[in-house]
């Protein structure tokens, strides 16, 4: 996870928000409570039969300790407990930006619904309204009704901040002194829960030849799933800038004086849908369009330290082009924990293909990425993250798979654009440096996390964590090379990150030496 | 080279930074607190009694007449000093619900796998009391006990604790897209795709919880009972 460095100045931004809204300071233990002996029947009877001392012991967690803790929660078995009630109406209080139509479809419940006062679904509405993203709490409550056994359900909400700063780019690099920009989100428009946001990019003038100054624009909404619904979504895109082809020197020289620039403008969308397939599958369906503009340099030839020339592959079209693109999209999620997770799987996979007479260019994309988490003794998580891409035919160089976006010890694009001519940091001495934009692309990661500490307030927890890993990138010949394939001409490298990882109220931040390293990429 | 450079001060910043940060955890333990209480053995049992009424804020208090079950789970563990083994566990459950039309609470108790014990209550204090007080419950044969050893008991209460298949519905909604705002970049970014998290309703296996440890003790200084008929 990246971002982190500037994910503080979020932090900041948002922590007036959060404490605005009233965060209660951790429960601390009060004076000793001496234990008060009761009048009537009650407490003061022993069970007739001893506590359960056969029960095993939960995991105990690094950080959770005290044997307390590790003994097993039982549960509440018996459902029954409470009088029934029958839901005579409903009464939300306290939406004042939330259309009470969304909080209603949310709830599950309806009038003339029979509920326990121990029902499982009561607490499960709040959840699920509060899990939408919209409340700080949720409470539910009866009230008499018109007759006895007849009541009025009451849900109480208390909203929250919607604005959301999804990202920061604050970066520099040798060829371009500065870009930045922000993508924020209104996670609540309109009070219909829609998630609609924007982003912009933009950069200085990059000191490479032919190069002009950098933006991008993106506007996109989020309609969210509905039960036996859809969910929507959509993007508009602007880009206007500049992506560089070495035109002499050595591969791993990132002097920006060695490089030319051909100068694209994109503007189009992606519309699409998702549906839950299963408890832990999603399936989405995403149709893109894009108009494209190219002006190539009149420098077409790189020339090569010994002297020998070679055409410069673009992998754009010079003028007018159009992309136009479906993408599927499956989801399998089974992780214990979207933020920090301990166990579990993600593996989402996505396949795009270029639409025949529509898009100028015809290929096809597939991607494959897996997450895999173990418990380890003492609290301790291992993460193994895989990754596989490959794109059949002549896709545009942006669709490509780039290598910034492979290392983390790289800048990666910022809303699809690249402003740094920094190569892989070729650790294992191979031919990666030569490898920017390629049609194969793995990478394979082993991250450990400890976790560091854990309690309530604004922090939650803290995860050190240290990642290792190798990745590759290739297009159609280089893993057949003359001569023979050698180690040398492996276009592998190594990657990782080394850093602290927070888990806080207004979202996840990292300090680790990728993220430095790739918001100064010199 | 200069990136080597940058990466060598930035180790050891990062190194500083956690030296820093790694004592809070460590700390941690010793963070728990210590509450008297009420500790006697009876001809065969180790029996402890304390109060956890604190467990509940003046919020939660309010929210008792809801209609709605508030739950109650305490559990207990025995365990020697110097060792994290807990050599006996127990739990208490308690169940309280307002009866909107009688105007009054209603409790039912459980301890470990004896019989439930149906109690009412009149005012949200005495409901509270009843549900969150533990008295004489039975942690631990006598003869478990080694005299001369020094003995701690843990214990940890949880307000309306979360089921596992509760918690995992709620996992997911907050992965779902649109739902906790974590988004995966399609097309251009789909590498450097991250989490981003406005809220973050951390998710804890109940909405409040209280952990103490009792005073330390040796079994030869515990008051005996005398057997109950």
């Amino acid at each position: 996870m990246r971002g982190g460095g500037a994910k503080t100045v979020r932090a900041w931004l948002i922590v007036g928000t959060a404490l605005a809204a009233g965060l209660a300071p951790p429960a601390r233990a009060q004076a000793p409570a001496p234990a008060a002996p009761l009048p009537s029947a009650g407490g003061a009877a022993a069970p007739a039969t001893p506590p359960t001392p056969e029960l095993p012991p939960t995991e105990v967690d690094a950080l959770d300790d005290d044997a307390a803790t590790a003994a097993p929660a039982p549960e509440f078995v018996d459902p029954a407990f409470g009088p029934r009630y029958v839901i005579e109406e409903i009464v939300v209080r306290g939406n004042r930006r939330t259309k009470e139509a969304l909080i209603r479809a949310e709830l599950g419940l309806t009038t003339g619904d029979a509920v326990l006062a121990s029902d499982a679904r009561v607490e499960a509405a709040r959840f699920r309204l509060l899990s939408l993203g919209h409340f700080v709490d949720v409470r539910l409550s009866v009230q008499r009704g018109h007759r006895r056994g007849g009541v009025v359900l009451v849900v109480e909400v208390e909203e929250r901040g919607a604005l959301v700063i999804n990202e920061l780019y604050p970066s520099t690099s040798a060829a371009t002194a500065f870009w930045g920009g922000a993508d924020v989100s209104d996670t609540n428009f309109l009070g219909r829960g829609i998630n609609l946001g924007a982003g912009v990019v933009a950069s200085t003038k990059p000191i490479v030849l032919n190069a002009e100054r950098g933006l991008g624009l993106r506007l996109h909404g989020t309609v969210p799933e509905r039960p036996r619904g859809f969910g929507l979504s959509a993007t508009a895109l602007y880009n206007d800038g500049s992506e560089f082809y070495r035109l002499s020197g050595n591969d791993d020289d990132a002097d920006p004086g060695r490089f030319t620039s051909v100068n694209t403008r994109r503007a189009g969308g992606v519309v699409g849908a998702n549906r839950t397939l299963t408890h832990a599958l999603r399936a989405g369906l995403d149709l893109r369009g894009e108009s494209v503009d190219a002006r190539l340099p009149p420098q077409r030839a790189r020339t090569f330290p010994d002297g020998s020339t070679a055409p410069i592959d673009f992998d754009v079209r010079d003028g007018a082009s159009r992309v136009a693109t479906a993408a599927v999209t499956l989801d399998y999620d089974t992780r214990s924990d979207p933020v920090l997770p301990r166990s579990g799987v993600r593996v989402v996979g996505t396949v795009e293909l270029a639409v025949p007479g529509v898009s100028s260019y015809t290929y096809a994309k597939g991607l494959v990425q897996a997450s895999l988490y173990a418990k380890m003794p003492r609290g301790h998580a291992l993460g193994i993250h895989l990754l596989g891409g490959a794109i059949v035919g002549d896709a545009p160089y942006f669709d490509r798979f780039f290598i910034g976006d492979l290392n983390l010890l790289l800048p990666r694009r910022a809303l699809g654009m690249n402003f740094s001519t920094l190569p892989s940091r070729n650790l294992l001495d191979t031919s990666i440096a030569g490898h920017r934009y390629d049609d194969y692309a793995a990478r394979a990661l082993v991250e450990y996390a400890i976790p560091v500490w854990r309690r309530k307030g604004l922090v939650y927890g803290g995860d050190l964590f240290a990642a290792v890993g190798l990745l590759g990138m290739a297009s159609d010949g280089d893993l057949s090379p003359p001569g023979g394939l050698t180690w040398s001409k492996l276009p592998i490298d190594l990657t990782g990150d080394l850093g602290l990882r927070l888990d806080t109220y207004v979202g996840i931040f990292t300090i680790s030496i990728a993220n430095a390293l790739s918001r100064s990429s010199f | 080279m200069d990136a080597r450079r940058l990466a060598r001060r930035l180790v050891a910043l990062l190194v500083a930074l956690l030296a820093t940060t790694s004592p809070l955890g460590r700390a941690r333990a010793d963070e728990i607190p210590r509450r008297t209480t009420g500790l006697a053995l009876t001809p065969a049992q180790l029996v402890v009694s304390v109060g956890l009424q604190d467990l509940f804020g003046p919020e939660d208090r309010d929210r008792l007449t809801s209609g709605f079950v508030t739950r109650v789970l305490i559990r207990v563990a025995l365990q020697e000093e110097g060792s994290s083994d807990p050599v006996a566990l127990a739990f208490q459950r308690a169940e309280i619900v307002y009866d909107i039309w009688d105007e009054r609470f209603r409790i039912r108790l459980t301890r470990g796998a004896g019989p439930e014990l149906r109690v009412e209550a009149r005012t949200p204090d005495e409901a509270i009391a009843r549900a969150a007080t533990l008295w004489e419950v039975p942690v631990a044969d006598a003869a478990r006990l080694r005299p001369g050893a020094t003995y701690v008991v843990a214990f940890r209460g949880d307000l309306n604790p979360i089921s596992e298949e509760l918690m995992t519905d709620v996992r997911r909604w907050l992965v779902q897209p649109a739902r906790g705002q974590r988004r995966v970049g399609t097309g251009d970014t789909f590498f450097g795709s991250f989490v981003s998290i406005f809220v973050n309703p951390r998710l804890e296996d109940s909405e409040r919880q209280l952990r103490f440890l009792s005073q330390r003790f040796d079994v030869r200084q515990v008051r005996v009972m005398k057997e109950k008929r």
